[in-house]
């Protein structure tokens, strides 16, 4: 069952995509940001059901802010986006608190598996 | 700290002290309230999480803490009850299995579910599982026993660490997870296949995991295995690679090559003066020096039983308790030393003759005596299992001998009882009218006898009905140098393991007696066949003599008498393996060089005579 989402990268074209792609399968998505430190912000005032967060961010990159969103909700569901080649990124994110992944490039598919499954269970 | 360096030294002293801690448990359950062994069995602990803990073994560390804790109570207390020794057996049996993680270079296995059994003197309403302490997490799952769950990955899967990273987490949702393969560290290092099999403790049904994981369209399927039954019973006790040599065997060694060195020059200076008599006393001292040396270096390969009548022992505690039976165990000779590549040897046998023992043995009782006993006959050893239970019927057996055609209508009728027990060795034979949980599945005398045989020994069996049933090993007490009778058929030098001899003699031919198509000869008061080597080889016929050499030997539990051409006499050999593919030659099973440069064969009278019977029929 589709809920909330607040997408966090710094290209804006990813936003678009990942917005476009669960406003389509009737995601809320309740905002974007374009740094961790942003992302957090939005994160305290709005507690949305997913996050999606991209590791490698300018300000504040994907890892620090998991991790600051998880000290304001340890419960927090955080999917992070990370390209091929950065699997320590991945396994440390994961280690860190993320619930799941997703690889660039995506298919729409991929992200829907992965938010419904998460926010699912 | 090189913890290469000390792993040896830690594995050897710690199996040291780990035995020790089986053979103390062990007496306490015959005298529970023996302060001095709780106390040196509190000792044993102390000194395993010391050494553990130094060398950053930290699951055995764990554990080994624990066992002190428990024992200081008991220490306290005075006293152990069975239960706590059942709990404490299964803790050193835990502790045997980290060891043996580590000497493999394995990972430590978790201790965590042993450490959540209840501590000595808690309350339990029932007696607890040592193992599986499901009462104590219940409160938190189902108190399921641990299940395995294997994931695979689709091959397409781009990254798979992250990936089993994720799932590896997941299965945390659906119990508690005891290990996994690969371990987190691998993951996290990338050392992955796209596979992962999970232990865990499952709060929810397979179904509802297989539900769960079906929701990853990476992964392709979803398997749950059947968990390997892990007993401690008939485990191997560890092949360790290092030997614990006491300095005065090895000051020993190290004077006997400074003699050597002394010879040499002697002899050296001998031959360049062309002293004959110098070159002679200096050979003399030098085939002394080396029969020395050989003797030392044996000694250094030399064990003790001791380690393996512990295991024994620790056998028929847990089968004698899992049956209800009430079985005293006496060892005696377990100082007696032997090769330790036969010791290794043993355990199977063993343990198989020990198990026939509790099951069989005690059929139709429920209390009695297994004496596991040890001693020296010259170049051998002897190692019997003996128990005062129920018997043999050699009835039973002619009747099943009959039925299986081991045995012709006339030989059943013929044969004594004591070559009807041998028999018991023949594969398939089994006198178990049931197959029970511990033995009866007529594979196991077959398979001791085998096995023994392979190290050059005998099995024989005794028994009387009613009182009991006796099996010795006799047993060479080295394999690698071992005292042959070196015999001559047609020409050709053989060997004949000293231990496969009886006597040889030489007998004249007014001894001899024709039975039928059968010569026999009169031994001892008994009459046994003769055999020619000659015709067994196949090798030309020979001419009459006027005694013949005899090589009276036991074949099948019978005695037999092997004709030969020449007895030579005794000697000690270097025996090696012939390579492929003479390694196929039958009723040969082995070689060595003589002094004088010639290849011997060694004979195995066993297989060639069974060879030859197979043929005939």
């Amino acid at each position: 069952m589709p809920g909330s989402v607040l997408v966090v990268d710094d290209a804006l074209f990813m936003r678009k995509m990942l917005i476009d792609i669960f406003s389509q399968a009737g995601w809320k998505v309740i905002g974007e940001a374009e740094n961790g430190e942003e992302a957090v912000a939005i994160y305290q005032q709005q507690h949305p059901d997913l996050v999606t967060m991209d590791i490698v961010m300018p300000v504040m990159g994907g890892i620090e802010a998991l991790k600051a969103i998880l000290q304001i909700e340890s419960q927090a569901r955080v999917v992070v986006c990370s390209a091929l080649g950065q699997k320590h990124l991945i396994l440390d994110a994961i280690t860190a608190g993320a619930r799941d992944f997703i690889v660039k490039p995506f298919q729409s598919d991929q992200v829907l598996e992965v938010a419904e499954r998460v926010v699912g269970c | 700290m090189d913890k290469e360096k000390y792993r040896n030294m830690y594995l050897v002293e710690a199996a040291e002290h780990l035995q020790a801690m089986s053979e103390i448990l062990l007496r306490l359950d015959s005298e529970p309230q023996n302060h001095q062994e709780i106390d040196a069995l509190f000792r044993e602990a102390h000194s395993i999480k010391g050494m553990a803990a130094t060398m950053e073994y930290e699951e055995t560390a764990r554990l080994a803490h624990r066992l002190e804790d428990d024992l200081d109570l008991c220490r306290k207390r005075g006293s152990v009850d069975t239960t706590e020794i059942d709990q404490l057996l299964a803790g050193v049996d835990l502790l045997e299995a980290l060891h043996d993680d580590i000497s493999q270079g394995r990972e430590e296995r978790s201790v965590e579910s042993y450490l959540h059994t209840l501590a000595p003197g808690e309350c339990s309403d029932s007696p607890v599982s040592p193992v599986q302490p499901e009462k104590e997490e219940g409160r938190q799952t189902d108190g399921g026993e641990p299940i395995l769950v294997r994931i695979d990955l689709a091959e397409t899967v781009p990254v798979a660490a992250p990936r089993l990273l994720v799932l590896l987490k997941k299965c945390s949702d659906f119990g508690i997870v005891l290990k996994s393969w690969p371990s987190l560290d691998q993951i996290l290092t990338d050392k992955v296949d796209g596979r992962l099999l999970v232990q865990l403790r499952p709060r929810l049904t397979t179904q509802d995991i297989h539900v769960q994981l079906a929701k990853y369209s990476e992964v392709e399927e979803i398997s749950f295995p059947r968990p390997t039954v892990n007993s401690s019973l008939g485990e191997r006790p560890h092949k360790s690679a290092s030997v614990r040599v006491s300095t005065g065997r090895l000051d020993h060694l190290i004077n006997l090559t400074g003699e050597l060195i002394t010879i040499r020059y002697q002899l050296e200076n001998a031959l360049k003066q062309q002293h004959l008599p110098d070159l002679d006393d200096g050979v003399g001292q030098l085939s002394r020096l080396v029969k020395n040396l050989h003797h030392q270096v044996l000694q250094v390969r030399m064990v003790s039983l001791r380690a393996l009548f512990s295991r024994l022992s620790r056998v028929v505690h847990d089968l004698a308790r899992s049956s209800a039976k009430t079985i005293e165990l006496q060892t005696d000779g377990a100082d007696i030393e032997i090769d330790r590549a036969i010791v290794e040897e043993l355990v199977d046998p063993l343990t198989h003759m020990v198990r026939n023992a509790v099951d069989h043995g005690f059929r139709d009782k429920k209390e009695g005596i297994i004496s596991l006993k040890a001693w020296r006959d010259r170049d051998q050893v002897l190692v019997q299992v003996a128990d005062d239970g129920s018997g043999i019927d050699p009835q039973v057996i002619r009747r099943i001998a009959r039925e299986r055609g081991l045995l012709s209508a006339a030989q059943v009728k013929t044969v004594r009882d004591y070559d009807l027990y041998q028999l018991i060795c023949q594969p398939g034979f089994s006198t178990a009218d049931t197959v029970t949980g511990i033995s009866g599945r007529g594979v196991g005398m077959d398979v001791v006898k085998t096995a023994i045989e392979g190290i050059g020994g005998l099995v024989l069996i005794d028994s009387t009905p009613g009182e009991g049933t006796s099996i010795t090993l006799k047993l060479p007490l080295s394999l690698a140098i071992i005292r042959v009778l070196l015999i001559e058929s047609a020409d050709v030098r053989m060997a004949i393991p000293i231990t496969r001899v009886i006597q040889a003699v030489e007998v004249s031919p007014a001894d001899i007696h024709s039975s039928g198509k059968q010569l026999m000869v009169d031994y001892q008061q008994d009459f046994i066949p003769l055999l020619s080597l000659r015709k067994i080889l196949k090798q030309p016929k020979g001419t009459k003599k006027e005694s013949l050499p005899l090589v009276v030997t036991e074949v099948m539990g019978r005695r037999i008498g092997l004709v030969v051409d020449r007895l030579i006499g005794q000697q000690e050999v270097f025996v090696q393996h012939l390579a492929p593919p003479f390694d196929q030659i039958p009723g040969c099973s082995g070689g060595t060089i003589l002094g004088d440069g010639q290849v011997v064969f060694l004979l195995d009278l066993q297989s060639l005579l069974e060879r030859r019977k197979k043929g005939e029929r």
